[in-house]
């Protein structure tokens, strides 16, 4: 998917997809902190976070990497097929 | 497929670079959008676990998959009634 680019124009997609990247990760990162508080931590008599709530949100980014990883594969095969299957119906 | 373009305007740099990163853009937004969705469907919240249940792995494929099957099906429906919505008001009888 070049889309026929020169060799200029692909170095300044290149960088901006970088940029894309940091802040994708950011993004990905804020869902996580996000995600596993509203799910852990619901306890506001002490200021420091439990031990239970330790436990949980150590769980929680374990499970969310995992699940990030097989979505992630399930992704990229299903997103393959379905542009295969656009391609044919182009032709 | 440039003779295809043939009369239009070379696009820009800009455009083709816009046109690609616009691509991948879509990408990358139906992927997060899916992974929000599918986690809250299929993760048990109460992080009881630090490891996938056999379950849930399996609820996330299934999710994934007809993640992109509505997707297709949505888009495919979509898109036959705006064409027929458009062949209507094409047919030039004058109604708004």
């Amino acid at each position: 998917m070049d889309g026929g680019l020169t060799q200029a124009e692909s170095r300044e997609l290149d960088a901006r997809i970088q940029k894309r990247q940091v802040k994708e990760f950011m993004n990905v990162f804020g869902n996580l902190v996000d995600n596993c508080f509203t799910s852990c931590v619901d306890d506001f008599t002490s200021k420091a976070l439990s031990g239970r709530e330790n436990g949980c949100l150590s769980r929680c980014v374990l499970k969310s990497m995992t699940t990030q990883t097989r979505l992630g594969e399930r992704f990229g095969e299903l997103n393959a097929a379905m542009t295969a299957e656009m391609q044919q119906k182009m032709r | 497929m440039s003779f295809l373009g043939f009369g239009r305007p070379q696009p820009t740099s800009a455009e083709k670079i816009a046109a690609v990163e616009n691509e991948l853009k879509v990408v990358a937004e139906m992927h997060s959008r899916m992974v929000k969705i599918c986690t809250l469907k299929c993760i048990d919240k109460t992080y009881r676990e630090g490891e996938l249940a056999k379950g849930e792995a399996v609820c996330l494929d299934r999710c994934a998959a007809k993640f992109f099957e509505a997707h297709q099906k949505i888009s495919d429906q979509l898109q036959k009634e705006t064409q027929a919505q458009q062949a209507g008001r094409g047919g030039g009888f004058g109604m708004q």
